[in-house]
């Protein structure tokens, strides 16, 4: 355990320069791309652009600047949203809650789904399940996921009530829960599902070709045939030897995935009105929002690299092979 | 895509990035184009009239209203002030005004509200001008408190005196107010004010002082606040989701039918037209986008559509009257002959039953200080081939005019991402083009069109809407060569097209200064036609408000072009 | 000193026939040769739209409007402005396919380039270009595109900059990895000790080695890059018009759905999946042709 520990600081420390360079970078980049006081250049007081130009320190340079803001967002001030007034942090923090969600159930639900697929897939190589399964594996790395949740709108939530009169639609589209509700319940379910399948469909079918792959590679390895020729009963070759081994890069592949997963909701969160990351973010690029965009993308990174963090760490739990260094 | 709106202010200039797909605002009734349209084509719904009749209403029930965009929050004079959404959904229903928007003789005007016990008195003398208001003694905030004089002075102050303020235009003429009695509020005006009807309503609401003087206004306001002198009150602001209405008990006036109203929040169109036509909701605001008025004209079961063509909203080409080729006046108007404003009204109303261009810079919701001088502008090949020769143009090899060696080429500049105006624009394009003119599109982003582009004259055509917010007329704002951005006005104005015209600035100064309503009449529209025979830019069409009600919602539903759709949200009954 | 000297010749007719066997492969792999077929019929028929579609570009019918397939000669009907539907797909397939393929290539080009020089040299070097690839990673790459795209203006050719930027770094760790585990084989050893220059060696030697992983990553690199485009259209930072694209036709459309005008959604949704189809089927055969255990499928 503490050589495991010592790789996960070490790892960290690594990604310390890194993240923040591309904080620094992206900084720069939305400093260069918005004016951070437009908003307030379009009404008449020119001497509140001026005062808020100094308060922010917006005249001095773009690396002083850069430390200022890096000063605060440490000390947990992360400013003042330009479109709402409100506060960045607490902005960020009601958007999280709606994204993680989304993601948990999302990536819980793809990776299981993916790797049963996977499997059966792998061991029942060649077979008619196996074409179909794959071919729509394919369909589903290839649609357009807006265009994808649309259709799954019209015909799972539209078509119910005004082709069949239904007096309401099986499945909800608008946000997670219904205003008034909360908690986790039927109404909450109900809102997920159609969101949770617009978010996995490309994902399960690119893990499901993964896992299928990874599987093959373990099955037509050495040992699995070595159990074969043991005796070993085929469900338990495949279960435990074969499984086991190609679990390894299947996790890491899905920890990665789920850190760019992290700011690439925006088409679900836009389509099923959901509050999360994906839109503060088109909100906020729609405004020229500079105090929120900065921070968000800071946060969104930080993700990136614990996910990555979390994926070498399961690599080098579930893999024999490879010892801690 | 939000889009973004211009909306001008009388006399002064604002440029809100209001944050709405389309409008501010459209006329309920029989005038000027209003009217119920059944999706045609649909075919499958019943026909239904706008106004269910009263003796079925029912008491109680939840209204689900789709709303397009959130509110960035509710400080309704600064840093949220000019959200059309946010006024409409909150603002109108739950704080009180002075005067309201009404339909009078068949003209929106502005009436005493409910908080006044009667017309203002109004005296003009030594060059200033007093207003006093007397206060309905019944009128109370929901908390018991009487609205009374201080509340005047209060927000007269607030918006005088406030930092990062919208928008002071009429405030900043207020000498001084004088509350000789809780009821009694008289304000000095330090020259006359035509508009004066506008203060403490138009844009901005009365604030309750007893709550909030020596506070942060802004603080306590923009997350929503409690308090309430309208009908309703906000109950629950849930960010990203919804708005929670309940009625206000306290509510001196006719009291909400509906238990709650909630207004869920659905920025994409496709998912907000599903989830009308599954019920999720039970009414929509949509912007007037091509795909939403397919949506209507394919027909939406058990639905209703309200459709006002006499809004305050004016989409127009503005032309750069100070850059080539529209510096000249002979090519500005060969452009006017060229386009065909009624197919492209035709192209992207004709489905709602609007098919009458624009004739006017002054919209419908001003419809009494509005004339209609561009109607001589049609399409006219003929016209355009006359008026180009005349001035020394020739058509060149590939059928472009030219002169001196300088085609007539230029591009266009418009929102990106706004699907009307971007199929506006290549209408003109081709338009254009059949008629020798060279037409590029160079859309932008809001932010830079409006804080860069536009003031600062670095374009030479132009597609965006202006908006009335209130039935006062605001021509100095666009056209006043006093409100052409520059450094001495702080680059405030928004005659972004730099129009000069002789005589013009003389009478929309006294359509601004004169309290003599008939006296301005007759100045604007005089100004109206000087502007025509300019020919400065073009407008092209008043963009329609429409309103979807489900057939359960019943009561007087209809849009008000300033207050918006759910200015009588109390009357609303569900069955 | 004469032995070695003949070893060039051999090694190119083994790489011959190497290249022999991959085609061979790859020409039985049924899918992928019908996603061949049918990719450079799209190709063929988008970038031929001069010739082959209906009707020019942009000629608008205001009068006509939107008619549904099967009208007045219009086999996929019209849109809003009475354009004929069939033409603006092929004319926007331009656009898709121009962004697809070309990304494809300047991201290949520029992954291989780094990631084969990073594997190759070792040291700082890769350090740098390794940490450079990490920098992209951790970024949110749909937001850093809606950034990028929003500062720079949406043309095809900035879309196409942007997104090669983004889409070189996957392909540079692979590159990388290949290189490193070939700089360590005799062959390459025994042209170090002949004196053969970096460039040479990298040129004549990795890049040869590096084919199937390039060619799978192209096929995929284009698949991404149509799917990435038509989000940012949906998003509202695509190609603007005249320009349109497949993502822009079918963001243009998405509000129409449920109306008689809802064929204007699939159209270009189905030209999409198809073409993202092919190019995956034609990914798949060649990762498999190139696959020394050779499986099939």
């Amino acid at each position: 355990m503490a050589s495991l520990l010592r790789f996960s600081l070490r790892r960290f420390a690594w990604s310390v320069p890194v993240v923040l360079l591309a904080s620094f970078l992206l900084f720069w980049a939305v400093r260069a791309t918005f004016d951070p006081v437009a908003k307030l250049r379009q009404g008449r007081d020119a001497g509140a652009v001026q005062r808020e130009i100094e308060r922010l320190g917006l005249d001095r340079s773009v690396p002083e600047q850069y430390l200022l803001w890096m000063k605060g967002f440490v000390t947990g001030d992360w400013g003042t949203s330009t479109r709402t007034g409100g506060s960045v942090s607490s902005l960020i923090g009601q958007a999280l809650w709606p994204t993680v969600q989304l993601m948990f159930w999302g990536v819980l639900l793809a990776a299981f789904v993916a790797l049963a697929i996977g499997v059966y897939t792998a061991v029942r190589q060649y077979s008619a399940g196996d074409y179909v399964l794959s071919t729509l594996a394919y369909v589903g790395i290839s649609l357009p996921a807006f265009w994808f949740g649309l259709m799954l709108i019209q015909v799972l939530a539209v078509w119910p009530v005004q082709s069949l009169g239904w007096s309401e639609p099986p499945f909800y589209f608008v946000g997670l829960h219904t205003p008034g509700q909360s908690g986790f319940n039927l109404d909450y379910l109900r809102h997920l599902a159609l969101p949770l399948a617009t978010l996995t469909v490309t994902l399960t079918a690119s893990w499901s070709r993964f896992a299928r792959t990874a599987m093959l590679d373990t099955l037509s390895s050495d040992y699995v045939r070595t159990a074969r020729a043991k005796g070993v009963p085929p469900l338990a070759v495949v279960m435990r030897h074969a499984l086991r081994n190609a679990l390894a890069p299947f996790v890491t592949i899905v920890a990665l995935d789920t850190g760019v997963l992290f700011g690439g909701l925006i088409v679900t969160e836009q389509i099923y009105s959901i509050p999360g990351m994906g839109r503060l973010f088109l909100q906020s690029l729609q405004a020229g929002d500079v105090f929120v965009l900065v921070p968000w993308m800071f946060v969104v990174a930080l993700a990136v690299v614990f996910f990555n963090l979390l994926a070498d760490v399961s690599y080098a739990l579930l893999d024999p092979k490879v010892k801690l260094r | 895509m939000p889009d973004f709106l211009l909306a001008r202010r009388r006399g002064h200039t604002a440029l809100i990035a209001a944050l709405l797909a389309v409008g501010v605002s459209a006329c309920g009734g029989s005038s000027g184009g209003g009217g119920t349209v059944n999706g045609a084509g649909g075919g499958d719904n019943a026909s239904s009239t706008s106004d269910t009749s009263a003796s079925s209403a029912a008491r109680g029930g939840t209204l689900v209203v789709g709303a397009e965009q959130e509110p960035d929050c509710a400080d309704w004079i600064a840093v949220c002030a000019g959200n059309i959404w946010g006024s409409y959904m909150m603002q109108t229903t739950t704080l009180p005004t002075a005067f309201d928007t009404r339909e009078v003789d068949g003209s929106w005007t502005l009436v005493p509200s409910e908080v006044l016990a009667g017309e203002p008195e109004v005296v003009v003398r030594g060059g200033k001008q007093t207003i006093t208001y007397e206060i309905d003694p019944r009128a109370v905030w929901s908390d018991g408190e009487p609205i009374s004089s201080a509340d005047f002075a209060y927000t007269a102050t607030q918006i005088r005196d406030g930092e990062g303020i919208f928008d002071k235009t009429g405030y900043d003429q207020i000498e001084k107010v004088e509350t000789p009695d809780e009821k009694t509020a008289v304000v000095t005006m330090r020259s006359t004010y035509g508009p004066w009807r506008a203060l403490f309503g138009g844009s901005y609401s009365l604030l309750p002082a007893h709550l909030l003087r020596g506070k942060d206004r802004n603080a306590l306001m923009k997350d929503g606040y409690s308090f309430s002198g309208g009908p309703w009150k906000i109950e629950k602001w849930q960010k990203g989701n919804s708005v929670t209405l309940v009625p206000n008990d306290r509510y001196w006036g006719a009291k909400p039918k509906l238990d709650k109203v909630v207004f869920q929040f659905i920025p994409d169109t496709a998912a907000a037209f599903q989830a009308l036509k599954s019920g999720q909701v039970q009414s929509l605001y949509p912007s007037p986008q091509v795909d939403a008025i397919s949506q209507i004209k394919n027909g939406i079961p058990n639905t209703r559509v309200e459709v006002d063509a006499a809004t305050g909203n004016l989409e127009a080409l503005w032309m750069n009257n100070a850059r080539f080729p529209f510096d000249s006046k002979a090519v500005r108007e060969a452009v006017a002959y060229a386009v065909d404003r009624e197919a492209i009204v035709e192209r992207l109303y004709g489905p709602l039953g609007v098919e009458d261009p624009a004739q006017s810079f002054v919209t419908p919701l001003v419809g009494a200080f509005a004339g209609s001088d561009f109607s001589r502008f049609s399409a006219d090949p003929a016209k355009v081939d006359e008026i180009m020769e005349a001035d020394g143009w020739a058509r060149d090899g590939s059928g472009i005019w030219a002169k001196d060696g300088r085609a007539a080429e230029f591009s266009i500049v418009s929102l990106a991402g706004n699907k009307r105006r971007e199929l506006t624009e290549q209408i003109l394009q081709q338009q254009l083009g059949e008629a020798g003119f060279k037409m590029t599109i160079a859309n932008t982003t809001p932010a830079e069109l409006f804080g860069k582009v536009a003031p600062s004259g670095d374009y030479q055509l132009g597609l965006w809407t202006l908006i009335d917010q209130y039935p006062e007329p605001s021509l100095s704002a666009t056209f006043s060569s006093r409100s052409i951005p520059t450094e001495a006005n702080g680059n405030s104005g928004i005659n972004f097209m730099r129009a000069r015209i002789p005589g013009v600035d003389e009478l929309l100064g006294t359509v601004d200064r004169s309290t003599d309503q008939a006296q301005r009449r007759a100045a604007s529209l005089e100004a109206d036609a000087l502007i025509a025979a300019d020919v400065p830019s073009l407008p092209i069409a008043t963009v329609p408000n429409v309103l979807m009600t489900s057939d359960s919602i019943g009561g007087p539903v209809s849009i008000n072009p300033s207050e918006g759709p759910w200015w009588n949200l109390e009357e609303w009954t569900r069955g | 000193m004469s032995a070695q000297l003949e070893t060039p010749p051999v090694a190119a007719e083994r790489a011959r026939s190497q290249w022999r066997v991959v085609a061979r492969r790859f020409r039985r792999h049924r899918l992928a040769m019908a996603g061949t077929v049918v990719l450079l019929l799209l190709i063929v028929c988008c970038f031929g739209a001069g010739v082959i579609a209906p009707y020019p570009q942009n000629e608008q019918d205001l009068l006509v409007g939107a008619v549904g397939p099967g009208t007045d000669g219009h086999l996929l009907g019209t849109d809003n402005l009475g354009r004929d539907f069939l033409s603006e797909l092929l004319y926007a397939g331009r656009i898709s396919l121009s962004i697809g393929l070309a990304v494809a290539v300047l991201s290949t080009l520029i992954g291989t380039l780094l990631g084969a020089l990073a594997g190759y040299l070792g040291g700082w070097v890769e350090e740098l270009i390794m940490r450079i690839v990490d920098l992209f990673l951790i970024v949110p790459a749909i937001a850093v595109l809606a950034l990028a795209l929003r500062g720079l203006g949406s043309s095809p050719l900035t879309i196409i900059l942007v997104l090669s930027a983004i889409g070189w770094t996957s392909i540079a760790r692979v590159a990388r990895s290949q290189v490193v585990s070939l700089r360590e084989k005799e062959f390459i050893e025994a042209s170090k000790l002949l004196g053969a220059s970096t460039t040479r060696i990298i040129v004549r030697h990795m890049l040869p080695n590096l084919a199937g992983v390039i060619a799978v990553n192209v096929s995929l690199a284009v698949a991404a890059a149509i799917i990435v485009e038509s989000t940012l259209s949906f998003l509202g930072f695509g190609v603007q018009p005249p320009q349109s694209s497949w993502g822009q036709l079918l963001s243009d459309a998405a509000g129409l759905l449920g109306t008689d005008q809802t064929y204007l959604l699939i159209f270009p949704g189905v030209f999409i999946l198809v073409t993202v189809l092919c190019v995956n089927f034609i990914g798949d055969g060649l990762r498999d042709a190139f696959d020394q255990r050779a499986r099939r499928r």
